[in-house]
């Protein structure tokens, strides 16, 4: 519940104070944002599996993140940003799929 | 994970049949994923890992909300990288130079078109001003103007087409540029000849009083005419009553089929 109340804090707090991203960063915040979402999937389906640890949780989100961004990164050095990133979507999508997929069927036993 | 918390629609008893792909996640599942999430949801606990969590999914929230509100704002170029930033330049540059020259040709032409126009309105004018003089030559069209009216009156039937033809050079070679006698048109190809108690021009046969509408300067036409020994004394001469009348305005409208030949043909254009 805590969890749920800090992802709509950082919504209403994203929306609401309009931070200025610094341009280094710009271009890695999709890839890092959708990196996050596929840990936060795993997560929950780790979670409903009942085998969820707090400490493989954050280990997770952090190394996804940095993972995605580094590799959009050097996909940027070298010359082929945008193709990686779209592997790195379409990767990160088939996780996120996959594991929502596990968390439909314990949801809803279908 | 108590398990008192159950919600009541969830009753415990049929709970190995569906956990039937799962037993690898949980070997001893004493309860569904349903439950364990209600029980994660409510009541509320303040343990570490709900914190971490609520921590990460907070930065999460934000970047998402920064990434939504950044691609919706308007600009789509936030973000774009250096490398599609220049491309989107070196695009709109060259679109710009496409747009400049096609701007420019199509300026060319318009002016093209304008002179163009205007020379051919000219030439219609002038074509429509000479058709018009030609035609009064023709005696396809009608004409009016100064002049005089000349009735010769000849009870004793002695005028013959050849004083009439006369009277006609008399008048051309004193400048008359168009007549009229008794509504047959003269033109270039005219002619007379005698026919039985009358004349005839063109086939025409006509009666008296012979009656000559006459555009020119009268006061060239009048003299003309009256000089001593001239038209109107011949005239005089064989019994004949003549009147010249000066007029400002004439009227010549007797018309005169525009006759296409049948041979020859313009040589010029």
């Amino acid at each position: 519940m805590i969890a749920v109340l800090g992802l709509l804090a950082g919504v209403v707090v994203g929306l609401l104070v309009r931070p200025e991203v610094p341009a280094v960063v710009e271009p890695y915040l999709p890839i890092a944002v959708v990196a996050a979402l596929d840990a936060v999937f795993g997560g929950l389906r780790a979670m409903l599996d009942g085998i969820f640890v707090d400490k493989v949780f954050v280990v997770s989100f952090l190394s996804n993140v940095v993972v995605a961004a580094l590799i959009v990164f050097l996909g940027d050095k070298l010359g082929v940003g945008s193709q990686l990133s779209t592997g790195v979507v379409v990767v990160l999508g088939i996780r996120i799929f996959s594991n929502a997929a596990a968390i439909r069927r314990h949801v809803f036993r279908a | 994970m108590s398990a008192n918390d159950t919600p009541p629609e969830e009753p415990n008893v049929p709970e190995q049949p569906l956990e039937e792909g799962k037993t690898q996640a949980g070997p001893v599942a004493e309860e569904t994923g349903r439950q364990r999430l209600a029980a994660g949801l409510w009541p509320p606990r303040v343990s570490r890992a709900q914190l971490i969590v609520a921590l990460l999914l907070f930065v999460l929230g934000l970047g998402l909300a920064i990434q939504v509100r950044s691609n919706s704002d308007s600009s789509a170029l936030r973000g774009a990288r250096q490398e599609d930033l220049v491309r989107i330049l070196d695009e709109l540059d060259g679109r710009t130079k496409r747009l400049e020259d096609e701007k420019q040709r199509l300026e060319d032409q318009r002016r093209e078109l304008e002179s163009s126009s205007n020379q051919a309105e000219e030439a219609r004018r002038q074509t429509v001003e000479k058709e018009r003089q030609l035609g009064i030559l023709a005696g396809t069209v009608a004409a009016q103007g100064p002049g005089i009216t000349l009735r010769i009156t000849d009870p004793t039937g002695q005028v013959q087409s050849d004083q009439l033809l006369d009277t006609l050079q008399e008048l051309r070679a004193a400048g008359a540029e168009a007549i009229q006698i008794n509504g047959v048109r003269i033109v270039a190809g005219s002619y007379f000849s005698d026919e039985n108690g009358g004349v005839g021009i063109d086939g025409k046969k006509i009666t008296q009083p012979y009656e000559f509408k006459v555009i020119g300067k009268p006061q060239d036409l009048e003299p003309a005419l009256n000089i001593p020994g001239g038209v109107v004394q011949t005239l005089e001469k064989e019994q004949a009553t003549v009147a010249v009348t000066r007029s400002a305005k004439i009227v010549v409208d007797a018309l005169r089929a525009a006759k296409q030949p049948d041979y020859a043909r313009s040589s010029s254009g």
